[in-house]
């Protein structure tokens, strides 16, 4: 069973992401108690799945790396991985949270060794890396994972290969006897980071993201262009594995249309803009990106980056609304078809990948998550007095950016500090 | 009507936005397009199109009053309604079209030759008369309409699939003689009146 | 020390029992370490293994030395806060870097064996900082700036139960927005110009007792650090009143982009074309009625220009889009469609930039009528009694469009005020252009590096921007709001409430003497030898954190609660008296001495790896994770930061025998990946004048070399290994050995 010391002044944070993480050490480092739930089994969040970040180009595993060393040296916070919220009772300064714990089937004994992993022959899909490739059932979810420490996948339970597993380890450290647990937890204020998730691109049914293995979506590009990817860092099309050199990025991709996602998703004109950067990055000139767009919205200190890529001269701008894709049969290539907007020209352009900017909708849709919350019409959650000691974080408020959730984040932390020094105050 | 050409200018004052807001069927959704390029783009026909639909609402918005009202390209549309499928934002493209391409005839501006009106002309006038089509004289009138020369000519070509439909009687010669109506053709013309009554009503339809 | 006890524990697990010979690794624990207590362990991580441990701890020992996986790795269970420990990197280090095979295990085990030597000459030099005892807790925020930002700093500040001096330098509070006539709305359905609520803000500041304002006022000293800050305030009287405070946020605003400086657009020869703020101030005027312009006449028509002197690519003008002025100019546009549905309004834009819910802000505008066209405005000319707005039209493709209009409002940029540019190579034409607004210092830091917080581009104060945006480079001042970014009410309320969240944070860490991030926590701060230092003011200058002063004999002055401990100063002393508890020139030395130098006969180079502890080193434990083998003739020293390398530690390498060093530390420049900011960019000037030492010495200058490594760089570093192993083979061992 696993045990968490909670009380009226803990802080609890929904969502190990960097929004997430970010509340919890901000409130840790100020001396508050902590637990930090999230649902994956390591911490990270999608921004580890990023290659690179826009603007400065730099690597999200870098601030994790940092925020992983504060982690790792505070003793204020506890992390509950594969860990979900399924009630939340009770009010500002006193609330009762049932969190679900999914059994990983390794206890705290795991050095990382990896043998589990070379005995294991059964393979599951590979989430970290959007399922674009496999991983043995007997997993790290990632080489920045924390807890590092593996996991066994559920559906090698009762089997053999769970048998193997347990076999290989000299160090006690596989379970299989593990069973999903259900824990309370006490918090006085709750920051609810549970971040964001791409857009069903397959719900975009012109753009046939379900039908073309060659139209994949942003996150996934992501994948492809990082050295940890399912393909070493090599931008080869899922239909084929051939080197994709000549690159669409449609914008838009659910955002901005009261069909998909009403609002506008801020960081998507950015995420392309800077995946022009990865094909220049690992084809030189032969690497050309196209950019279909309505407006480009690279918003204040991001417009430098704009003209950078405006001056590649093997980047190029389409002011359109991609009408639709079909494939070239014989090539399996995407063409585009619509109309540049800036002059009429009509085209039916053949691209070797396209990427879909897919929008940001809340991974919780605060219709789901287990508590009245005041929220907008996409599902955010708004910061408003009804909310009690509840606080919306990072990308669960709104469509942001690393910078603005982590912005936000703080700022979340800082009104939960707020909720529970009142009950300190109190019980003084 | 060219009195209601010159009322419409002399009301709007040349804003033509909000000329097509009050007299175009859906013509107030005008505005909310974003430029995008959707409609155009998903278009069947967009290639025959002088003006696709998105540039017609920015000529709208542009004041290009003259340009759009007597241009032939909404009179493309053939309401496959891709177009309002896709919009993001939702604007009914298609009625909007059909909506100023019907106010553009009820002006007078329309382009007097374009085919698809043409033979909206010819259909109303051809179904209202008998309460029913009368496929043979509908197909003349529009074998004929650019004269008999080219009338002659286009017949000829179709010769043989006239006299297809006619061996499997899907076709009777004897319907140029006027052919047989519907059961209750004057309940047809009080319906069609009242529709007129009720149209008339709307917007757009009353005087400008 | 004389009492120290050290004691070098050495795992079997995770194949090292099988891959080394761990009995000889514990001889040279004792023989070479000199560890009074050597212990081989199974499994040391395992509970039985951190017990014995802890067991040993609570029996004297006060200096571990743990032989097993890399320090990045089981950090729970090797956690002893009591006693000064260091790791020896036995597995992403050697064993899996490393082939298997007979051919390959000598060398396997020397490296194994040398990473002994140096965890327990590292472990002898380390004490385990207690904290400074002289730290002190002040629990008041100082707020500089009575605008949006810093009225919610200071509102929140008190929430959270801490003290506020709020200082405004005008005669009421409110700022930008307190001129406005309605705000962006920020709540469902996002259809509507809002109320600002500054009025309540402004009642709520005065109301509260915990909150001293002081109107009219600036700053016109702030001394000190986190903590401990003294700060003169200014009053316009004359008078000078004296603060201390813990923290300080720094939320002075912004000013306006001069429409004066965009005469082709009619600024300021036209009357009727104003700023956004011109038109919030007619509306204003016109309290819910017909606006007018300044000569009286009703508004019938208004044509907005986004981007005026903004995005500008010529260096004459902003180069930056200041993200608020699309939603600005709907918000106004909404103001006379509101108030009559017959007024013409046209917004003018190239891009239009509603993020998030400005979507449905947009969409709202374009219900109410207000036009919206892609162009580029080349001139606004008065026309009659108006203007005449010419443009290309981007989308019609008509160059020469023209429009009347009784009104232009511009949609001028806001540029921030952010004080003395304290680095003069940062000026640049796009800066210049703003440059009148930024001569006043804000703060008056008595600092020696200058009276303002550090910035990086187009005048925006300098931070890390995307993962820690408010790791400004003073510590204990956090800029908020538009000094920071460009940015609307809604963002800088938010940005506040972060802003004071740090606040709150460094008077806490200040209080106890703890590091603020990236090392937080840490507790020990440099200190240095008075007797040795040569009042070079090298440190001082070199701090990225502007921690150090001079006192009157310019000797450096630390400040601890100011120090990020990244140990740049360490780095930058040529005589060496700048040290921390944790970390010194002797901690890293004495690693660089410990390695066995096999003499020349051997054939065995010896490459010295100085590897920045933030991405470097991460990379290559994960490249260690994969099992990318590299060369097993490399040493790995972990440092803060490269611009904590002293040139002593190269020298002293070379010196002993050392075939080459590898630096390897984080991007620099404008895009920097720098932790400390600044350390790598350091680092790479100290080395370039390294050449010069090399070639008096006869060494080749291939034998210190410095990378730029990223975090991601798995694959490359070990390249990079490789390739320089080869590369000293090349031009053959060094002729320094022994």
């Amino acid at each position: 069973m696993t045990e968490v010391v909670a009380t009226n002044q803990t802080i609890l944070v929904v969502g190990g992401g960097i929004s997430g993480m970010t509340a919890a050490l901000e409130a840790a480092e100020c001396g508050k108690d902590v637990v930090l739930l999230e649902k994956n089994p390591a911490l990270g969040g999608r921004v580890s799945q990023l290659y690179r970040y826009f603007p400065k180009l730099c690597h999200p595993t870098c601030g994790l790396e940092i925020n992983l060393r504060r982690l790792k040296g505070s003793r204020r916070i506890r992390t509950l991985t594969m860990a979900e919220v399924t009630s939340i009772s009770g009010q500002k300064g006193d609330y009762t949270v049932n969190v679900k714990i999914k059994p990983r089937f390794v206890n705290e004994n795991c050095t990382a060794c990896g043998e589990c992993a070379k005995a294991v022959t059964a393979e599951v899909p590979d989430a970290f890396n959007y399922n674009l490739g496999k991983v043995k059932a007997a997993y790290i979810p990632s080489a920045m994972a924390y807890p590092q420490r593996y996991v066994l996948d559920p559906s090698i339970m009762g089997t053999p290969e769970a048998d193997k597993a347990k076999a290989a380890c000299k160090y006690g450290a596989v379970d299989l006897d593990m069973k999903e647990e259900t824990i309370q937890i006490k918090a006085g204020a709750v920051v609810w980071a549970t971040g964001w998730q791409p857009y069903d691109a397959a719900k975009i049914q012109p753009y046939g993201y379900d039908r073309f293995s060659n139209v994949i979506t942003s996150v996934e590009f992501e994948r492809l262009a990082d050295p940890h990817g399912p393909t070493g860092g090599k931008i080869l099309r899922p239909g084929d594995g051939k080197e994709a050199k000549n690159v669409a990025f449609i914008q838009c991709a659910g955002s901005r249309d009261e069909n998909h996602l009403r609002h506008c998703s801020r960081i998507c004109c950015m995420a392309s803009l800077k995946q022009t950067n990865y094909v220049t990055e690992k084809f030189g000139d032969d690497g050309k990106s196209t950019i279909y767009y309505i407006d480009i919205r690279a918003i204040d200190r991001f417009e430098d980056f704009y003209q950078k890529v405006q001056a590649n001269p093997n980047v190029k701008f389409v002011k359109s609304k991609v009408a639709k894709i079909v494939q070239d049969e014989k090539s399996g290539n995407p063409v585009l078809h619509g109309v540049d907007t800036e002059g009429y020209n009509r085209y039916a352009t053949e691209h070797d990948l396209v990427v879909l900017a897919v929008g940001m909708a809340p991974s919780v849709p605060a219709g789901m998550i287990p508590t009245e919350i005041v929220a907008d019409s996409s599902g955010f959650i708004q910061l408003d007095e009804a909310n009690g000691g509840l606080f919306g974080a990072g990308c669960a408020t709104n469509a942001l950016d690393v910078n603005r959730a982590v912005q936000s984040a703080t700022a979340s932390a800082l009104r939960a500090i707020q909720v529970v020094n009142q009950v300190a105050r109190a019980e003084a | 009507m060219s009195d209601l050409n010159a009322q419409a200018k002399e009301k709007y004052h040349n804003n033509f936005l909000k000329e097509v807001a009050a007299n175009v069927e859906e013509g107030d959704w005008v505005k909310m397009c974003m430029q995008c390029g959707v409609c155009s783009g998903s278009c069947p026909f967009g290639p025959h199109w002088a003006h696709p639909p998105q540039e017609i609402f920015m000529m709208i918005r542009a004041g290009k009053r003259e340009e759009v009202l007597t241009s032939d390209s909404m009179w493309m549309c053939t309401s496959c309604y891709n177009c309002i499928v896709r919009c993001p934002r939702k604007l009914p493209i298609t009625h909007i079209m059909h909506g100023l391409a019907n106010y553009a005839h009820r002006l007078g501006l329309a382009p007097k030759n374009q085919p698809t009106r043409q033979f909206a002309k010819l259909f109303w006038n051809n179904i209202v008369k008998t309460g029913r089509v009368n496929e043979l004289k509908l197909s003349l009138g529009l074998y004929f309409k650019d004269g008999l020369a080219s009338g002659i000519k286009t017949g000829m070509a179709m010769k043989n699939v006239g006299l297809g439909l006619m061996k499997a009687k899907r076709l009777n010669p004897m319907e140029i003689l006027g052919g047989h109506g519907c059961k209750d053709i004057k309940g047809i013309q009080a319906m069609v009146k009242k529709a007129q009554e009720i149209e008339a009503k709307r917007k757009g339809f009353t005087a400008a | 020390m004389a009492d120290q006890k050290i004691a070098a524990y050495i795992c079997q697990g995770c194949g090292l029992g099988d891959r080394l010979d761990t009995k000889a690794l514990a001889q040279i624990a004792k023989t070479d370490g000199k560890a009074h207590l050597i212990r081989e362990h199974e499994f040391l991580c395992n509970a039985d293994g951190v017990a014995t441990i802890q067991k040993d701890i609570d029996e004297g020992v006060t200096h571990i030395a743990i032989a097993a996986c890399s320090r990045r790795a089981k950090t729970e269970a090797f956690y002893f806060p009591t006693v000064a420990m260091s790791r020896a990197n036995l597995r992403e280090g050697v064993i899996w870097i490393r082939p298997e095979g007979d051919e390959h295990q000598e060398t396997t085990q020397e490296m194994a064996q040398d990473y002994v030597r140096m965890a327990c000459a590292e472990a002898k030099k380390l004490i385990q900082p207690t904290g400074n005892p002289t730290a002190e807790r002040n629990t008041t925020v100082l707020v500089v700036g009575g605008g949006i930002t810093g009225m919610t700093a200071a509102l929140e500040a008190s929430k959270t139960g801490y003290q506020v001096v709020l200082v405004e330098k005008s005669g009421q509070l409110g700022g930008w927005a307190g001129k406005l006539w309605k705000r962006v709305p920020f709540k469902e359905p996002f259809a509507n110009p809002a109320d600002t609520g500054v009025e309540a803000m402004a009642a709520a500041i005065q109301a509260d007792k915990n909150i001293k304002l002081y109107l009219n006022a600036t700053i016109a000293k702030t001394d000190g650090a986190p903590g401990r800050f003294n700060i003169d305030i200014a009053t316009e009287s004359g008078s000078v009143t004296q603060e201390h405070v813990g923290a300080i946020v720094q939320a002075s605003g912004f000013t306006l982009y001069d429409i004066a400086k965009l005469p082709e657009l009619g600024g300021g020869v036209n009357p009727h074309v104003v700023d956004q703020a011109g038109l919030e101030a007619l509306a204003k005027a016109a309290n819910g009625g017909a606006i007018k312009r300044a000569d009286g006449s009703v508004v019938n028509s208004v044509v907005f220009v986004q981007c005026a002197g903004q995005r500008d690519d010529s260096g004459k003008h902003l180069s930056y889009c200041s993200g608020t002025c699309c939603n600005t100019s709907i918000k106004q546009a909404m103001y006379f469609k509101d108030q009559n549905p017959d007024v013409d309004t046209i917004v003018i834009f190239d891009d239009l930039r509603t993020p998030g819910n400005g979507e449905d802000f947009y969409r709202s505008a374009q219900k109410k009528g207000v036009t919206f066209t892609k162009g580029k405005v080349a001139g606004v000319t008065a026309s009659g009694n108006g203007c005449k707005v010419t443009f290309n039209d981007l989308i019609l493709g008509d160059e020469n469009t023209t429009i009347d209009a009784d009104l232009v409002v511009l949609a001028t940029g806001q540029v921030p005020n952010s004080g003395v540019n304290i680095d003069p190579s940062k000026l640049e034409a796009e800066t210049e252009a703003a440059a009148e607004v930024k001569q006043i210092s804000i703060l008056n830091l008595n600092y020696r590096q200058g009276p303002d917080v550090p910035q990086l581009k187009q005048g925006f104060v300098d931070s890390h921007f995307i993962c820690f945006p408010y790791e400004s480079r003073r510590t204990g001042i956090y800029p908020a709001g538009p000094v920071r970014r460009p940015m609307d009410i809604a963002q800088a309320m938010e940005d506040a409430t972060g802003a004071t969240m740090k606040a709150v944070q460094a008077i806490e860490n200040a209080a106890v003497g703890r590091a603020a991030h990236p090392r937080s926590g840490d507790l020990s701060f440099p200190s240095f030898r008075a007797e040795g230092c040569t009042q070079c003011k090298r440190c001082t200058v070199e701090c990225p954190f502007g921690a150090i002063d001079e006192d009157e004999k310019r000797y450096p002055v630390f400040n601890e609660a100011r120090c990020r401990r990244c140990g740049t100063c360490m780095g930058a002393c040529p005589v060496r008296v700048i040290s921390f508890e944790n970390y010194s020139v002797d901690s890293v030395g004495s690693q660089i001495k410990a390695v066995d130098i096999p003499d020349e006969f051997q054939e065995k180079p010896r490459i010295l790896i100085l590897a920045c502890e933030n991405d470097a080193y991460p990379a290559l434990d994960m490249a260690g994770m994969n099992h990318n083998e590299y060369s097993a003739y490399v040493r790995i020293i972990p440092v803060r930061c490269l611009g904590s390398v002293n040139l002593i530690w190269v020298t002293d390498a070379l010196n002993s025998g050392y075939d080459g060093v590898m630096m390897m530390g984080c991007k620099h420049g404008d895009n920097y990946q720098c932790h400390f900011v600044k350390g790598s960019e350091i680092a790479s000037i100290r080395l370039s004048k390294v050449d010069e030492t090399l070639k008096s010495l006869n060494l080749e200058t291939e034998r210190v070399q410095n990378y730029e490594v990223a975090i991601t760089d798995i694959e490359r570093v070990p390249q990079l290994i490789n390739d320089y192993a080869a590369k000293i083979q090349e031009i053959g061992l060094s002729p320094f050995k022994f």
